[in-house]
Formats: structure tokens, sequence, C-alpha cells
């Protein structure tokens, strides 16, 4: 009986509260896309847009707003402005960096050059566009070439990364005169060469090869005069990801490297890695594994060099982003391991290094200058005590590094680049103790 | 039996309180030169004006001179050349969860759709005589002229799909065109320089027009990396370091110092000396 009473209950209430739910729900549902609710999740300012458009203050305030991180309603939102006023050359700027960001070169060039063709544009603002253009031109190349060429001069106070004078060793021998920490000048010449063949494919399939090179010559410490030259080139693959935003790609590479010092040959390396690239949100990552066969050859100034022979694997991930406006950072963390013929010279190396590159330009002055502050840190741990320095102690060496570089625009591709560099090393080996101040500057060549 | 009552007055309140699907409001016109015109459904064609509220399943149709650009709820915008007809076919969207779909059909003309919310999760598509256009991303240009339907991206994964095939563009900056349904799309091709600029100048105002809103001379606009008129809009073109070979070369000249150079025996001890 009480059942039965439970059950006429329920069915008189349900059959209120059956129509009320439909009632509420509709409403919801109704409600969710009229004019009245675009107050949901919206923000005021994107609200005002849509009820008001013709509030220019309020929809240039949104347009600046959603630069940040909604690039494509702010095109949106630049792109109504047009249509107000297709004359303005800062708009159709605007319009050309957000589809830069993007990656959308050709409509960035388009943009940026419809720009340069308005009557307003100032002398800054078609310097800056003129820059961009440039880029967005090289990326819709199918052969892209990019890089630098330095010359300068050095001054190092420690240019062979000696110990001081009279530093003993506990083996009781004597180390070197010649390799004390003195201090020199030095010219030097360095060059960077990137190429890029991109197969206009879908996948975004590429071919990649790079050369950097260096050369110091010093005016008075010839045993450090060094010359670098190192090769990489390999194949990149694009792997779709289902996400525009999401990009991922892997990259087989060959290694080739090759060293003089003291003016003589020293060092030939050859090997093979393989990188990928990727990103979470705004973050590109770079995770890479390498491994080098390494030659090293006596000469009269390190007669004893061939004992560095061995092979060199290196784990790593570089990464890079923005942090806020013109402001990014890019890092390196890595893990090296060395095998070397001469067993005490195997070593493990763990490393991170931070750049923060901030450009920055004056009011009125569309060059861009670059601040480069940086810092970074090895740990060397050696496999064995070398009978030569220390027969009792296995080296421990922290490598300490900071710098700041500058990059003083001259005019177009010139620049003008500064760096001071301070490297302090710590060992439980005083031979291996060491610092360093350098300050070098000359003229840089970016293409 | 008052239940029953009740219920159908309830009914009858909803049905009166629920807005039918066609008038529920889906955007707005946020710029308009003349002539262009909306037709919402059941009611009679009439010009659009900048703030004129776009309608859920609603026809809008410019002439030779016309332009216009419609936002949405969910941040998406079209811009519609001259000469072109849409419908409006589908719109939902929640703005608490972002979900919903969207879809539009592009008859005649060419427009470009900028995405926001709906296209961010793949939930929008334009179907057009020859080809349905998914939008994952996305930006996208779509042209219908005499040797087809045109689909152009500019950022997203756009998969173009019809009765003989599919075809997807993952690149910014490439085309397909497609003849007919029952031709398959073609192969991805770059698009032009040239054909870029014809479709920019096409998609917004002429230099004599205004969109319908006047007043707007100059915008005052932070400069990206100025110091004191800070701007979100940063091209982050990235920092190519130069000191790649001076770090190599420190590293040679290190290990070199420390374990190439050598080390010289002490002088022999005699006896009695």
């Amino acid at each position: 009986m009480q059942v039965e009473l439970r059950r006429a209950v329920w069915r008189r209430f349900a059959g209120v509260l059956a129509p009320i739910a439909l009632l509420v729900l509709s409403t919801l549902l109704a409600s969710a896309q009229t004019p009245s609710d675009f107050t949901g999740n919206f923000s005021p300012l994107y609200q005002g847009l849509l009820s008001r458009p013709s509030d220019l203050t309020n929809t240039l305030q949104y347009a600046a707003a959603a630069s940040a991180d909604d690039i494509e309603s702010a095109i949106g939102t630049y792109e109504q402005l047009l249509f107000y006023n297709p004359t303005l050359s800062r708009v159709r700027f605007e319009l050309g960096v957000l589809y830069f960001r993007l990656g959308s070169y050709e409509m960035a060039r388009s943009y940026l050059q419809s720009a340069l063709q308005m009557h307003d544009i100032t002398p800054d603002l078609s310097e800056r566009a003129q820059d961009l253009i440039e880029i967005a031109d090289k990326k819709l190349q199918v052969d892209q070439f990019t890089g630098y060429v330095q010359t300068g001069l050095a001054y190092q106070t420690n240019p062979g990364a000696g110990p001081g004078a009279q530093t003993a060793l506990a083996s009781g021998r004597t180390f070197n005169s010649n390799f004390f920490s003195r201090p020199d000048w030095n010219w030097f010449g360095a060059f960077g060469l990137n190429y890029v063949h991109d197969f206009e494919n879908q996948n975004g399939d590429t071919f990649e090869a790079s050369a950097v090179g260096y050369d110091a010559q010093e005016f008075r410490l010839h045993q450090f005069d060094v010359g670098v030259l190192e090769f990489r080139a390999g194949p990149r693959f694009g792997i779709p990801t289902g996400d525009p935003k999401t990009s991922l790609s892997i990259k087989p590479y060959l290694v080739a490297t090759g060293a003089l010092l003291a003016d003589a040959p020293y060092y030939g390396g050859l090997g093979g890695g393989l990188t990928l690239h990727t990103n979470l949100g705004n973050v590109a990552l770079d995770p890479y594994a390498e491994i080098v066969q390494q030659s090293f050859r006596n000469s009269s100034f390190y007669p004893l060099a061939s004992g560095l022979s061995g092979t060199l694997s290196t784990y790593g991930l570089q990464a890079s982003g923005p942090v806020v406006s013109s402001l990014s950072w890019q890092s390196r963390l890595g893990f090296g391991h060395a095998s070397d013929h001469y067993g005490p010279y195997s070593y493990d190396v763990y490393a991170a290094d931070l750049w923060l590159p901030w450009n920055f330009s004056f009011p009125g002055d569309g060059r861009v200058w670059t601040l480069i502050p940086s810092a970074g840190v090895s740990r060397w741990l050696y496999a064995a005590p070398d009978p030569n320095i220390d027969p009792t102690k296995t080296p421990r060496t922290t490598e300490w590094r900071v710098g700041l570089g500058l990059e003083i625009p001259l005019w177009r591709h010139l620049v003008l680049g500064t760096l001071v560099q301070y490297r302090a090393d710590q060992s439980n080996i005083p031979a291996f103790t060491m610092h360093d101040l350098s300050v070098s500057a000359g003229p840089t060549f970016k293409f | 039996m008052r239940a029953y009552g009740i219920m159908v007055v309830l009914l009858a309140m909803t049905a009166l309180t629920m807005p039918p699907a066609a008038a529920q409001q889906v955007g707005t016109a946020t710029a308009v030169n003349p002539l262009s015109e909306g037709t919402p459904p059941g009611t009679a064609t009439a010009p659009l004006t900048v703030g004129a509220r776009i309608i859920h399943k609603e026809h809008i149709h410019t002439t030779p001179t016309g332009t216009v650009q419609l936002a949405f709820l969910d941040k998406s915008t079209l811009s519609i050349a001259p000469n072109t007809s849409i419908v409006i076919n589908d719109f939902v969207y929640d703005p608490n969860s972002g979900k919903g779909h969207m879809l539009t059909t592009l008859t005649q003309g060419a427009l470009r759709f900028v995405g926001g919310a709906l296209s961010h999760a793949g939930e929008a598509s334009i179907a057009t005589p020859a080809a349905a256009v998914g939008i994952r991303g996305g930006t996208v240009t779509i042209v219908i002229d005499q040797h087809g339907v045109h689909i152009i991206n500019q950022f997203g994964i756009i998969t173009i799909h019809n009765g003989a095939g599919t075809t997807v563009l993952n690149r910014p900056g490439f085309e397909v065109t497609v003849l007919s349904w029952n031709t398959p799309p073609g192969q991805p091709e770059r698009v032009t320089l040239a054909e870029i600029d014809h479709l920019l100048a096409l998609l917004t105002s002429k230099p004599w027009e205004y969109g319908g809103v006047l007043g707007l001379h100059t915008v005052d606009i932070g400069a990206c990396g100025v110091l004191g008129l800070r701007s979100n809009n940063c091209p982050n073109t990235p920092w190519v370091p130069t000191d790649t070979g001076l770090n190599n070369a420190n590293q040679i000249i290190t290990q070199g110092t420390q374990f190439g150079t050598g080390t010289t025996a002490p002088p022999p001890r005699y006896p009695g000396r």
C-alpha cells in the first residue's frame, strides 16, 4: 500500500518536474545563443565587439589583448578594422605580423607589402616591415639559405684555459709553462651557414645542412691559434599530428668536424645523430642523441693529444620559447660520455645553458637591438686519476660561465656584435682550476 | 488530472518562451559595404548594416560592390567577397564548454574563414558545390570561379572531401582546386603571391569604402620591443647564436691544455747531492 502511494506521488511529481526541466533546459539552450548571453564565457571586450562593433576603442583594445595568445581572433579583429579603413599601414602591419606568427608567410608578406604602399607608413614601420618581408621571402623559397659572417678582435685573460703560474702537480712533475694563464689578444673570424631544401609536400619534409666555422689567431700565444669547422646534414621527416598547433619531425643526420690547433692538424671527428622536433604550446623542444668517433693527432705543442681519441656520445635537449613580448629564452641540457684511448681521459659531462635574447628598439627607430644574457654550468667527471698530474685523485671539475652579448644594428644586415664572457673552472686538481674573462667585438653580417 | 493540466500549461509556456532555432543569433555583422543583404529564415531579404544580428540559417548575399565581415560567438570570422552567397546552415556553440559545431554553405563567390573555438576543435566545415571543407585550426580562403573551387590553407589542417576522394592540406600557403563533386580533389600546390594579393584586396574594403563605420583615421598600437610602448604582437624571429664555433674552440683548447701538452718529469735525484 505504502509502495503504491510512493509511486503515485512520484508520478505526480514527475509529471510536474518533467516539463519544468524541459522549460529550464530549453531556456538554457536557447539562451546559449542569444545576444543577452554574450556574457557566458565571453570576455567583456569580445562581448562589446559583438554587441557594439562600431565602438572602435573597444575593438582596438580587444585586438591588442587577443594578440597575446589568440592570434586568429586578433586577425579577425584587425581585418574588421581594415574594413573600416583599408589605408591604415599600421593595421596591415599588425596583420602581417600575426600571419607571420602563424607561419602563414605568403599572407604575412602580402599584408606587409601592402603596408609599405600606404601613405601613412612611418620610416621605422617601413624598416620593420621590410625586415619581416625578407624573412618571409626566404621561408617561401624551396632552397633557403641563412647565416652569418663575423670578424673582430677579442681580449682574453686566459685564452689557453690554463692554471696560474707556479701551479704544482701532485705527481711531482712540472706543468708545461707555455700553458700557464696569460692574457692575449686575438683576431677571430666566424661563420654559420644553414641550408634548407623544402620538398613542398604536406608533411613538411626537408633536407637540412649547416656549417659552422671559427678561426682565432693569437697575437703572441700561438699555441692557442685555433680553427674549427663543423658540418651537419640530414633529411627531416615531418610527422602529421592532427593538431595544427603541434608540430613533430624527426631528423637523422651526419656530423663531421675538424680542427687545427697551434696551426697544425689536431682533431677530426665523424659521426651521426638523431634529433626530434616538437612543441608544447609555445615551447619548442629538440631532443637529440649523437655519437662521434674522435681522432686527435699529436703535435709539437700537444704531444699527448692522441690519448684523447675515442668515442663521444652526447644526449641532450634544446628548448626555446617566448617569455613575454620580445623576450625569449633558449636552453640546452646535455649529457656526454667520452670513452678515450687513454683511460684517465675518459669522462662524463653534464651541462646546462640558458640564453635570454631580448629584442628591443628605441622609439621612432625600427632597427632592432638584441641583448643576450647567458649562463651555463658543466660538471666534468673523469674516469680515473692521471698519474702524470695527480696519481691519487680522479679529476672533478665544475665549469661556470656567464655572458652578456649585445648586437647593435648598424645598417640593414650589418650589426656590431659584442660579447663579454666570464668563465671559472673549479676543480679538485689545482692545474684544472682556472678563470678567464673575454671581451670581443666585431661587425657581423647576418643573412 | 491536475498534474496533467500543469504539464500542458508548462509545455505551452515552453513552446512560447523557447525561440525557434531559426531565430537564434549566432553572430554579428561587424563590417558591411553596400550592398549586402541578409535573409533570415521566414523573413524578407533586407540590407545588412553594421551590428545586425546574424541568425541561424540566415542567407547572406553580396552584390558586385558588397563586402561583409561576420563575427561569430565562438570568435571565428567570415570575410565575404562581392558576388557571394552563403548560408549559415548550422551553428551550435556553448561558450561555457566551448563545444558545438558550425556548417556554412558557400554557393557562389569567395570567403575567408578565420577560426575560433569550434574550428580549433575540428568542428567547423564549409560546404561548396564541389567539396566539403573540414577545418581544424584554422584559416582558409575558398573561391568559386569558372575553374572550380579553390581551397587555400592559410593555417591549420584542411580536409577536402567529395564524392571522388579526400585530400588533406597540412601546410599554410598551399591550395587545392576541385572541379566538381565527382572529380577527385587536385594535388596541393603552392599558392602564388599574386593570388594572395588579389584575394586580400577582394576580401576587404576598397580604399574609398569604410565598412559601415566612419571615424577610424589612426590607430595607436604599441610596437613590439619598443621601449615604453610594448605590444603583444611580436614576430619572435629566433635569435641565432653566433658563438657556436667559439664554444667548440674553447673546449678543444681546454682539453688540449689539460691533457695534451705533456708534463715534465722532475730532475733525477742523485745520492749525496
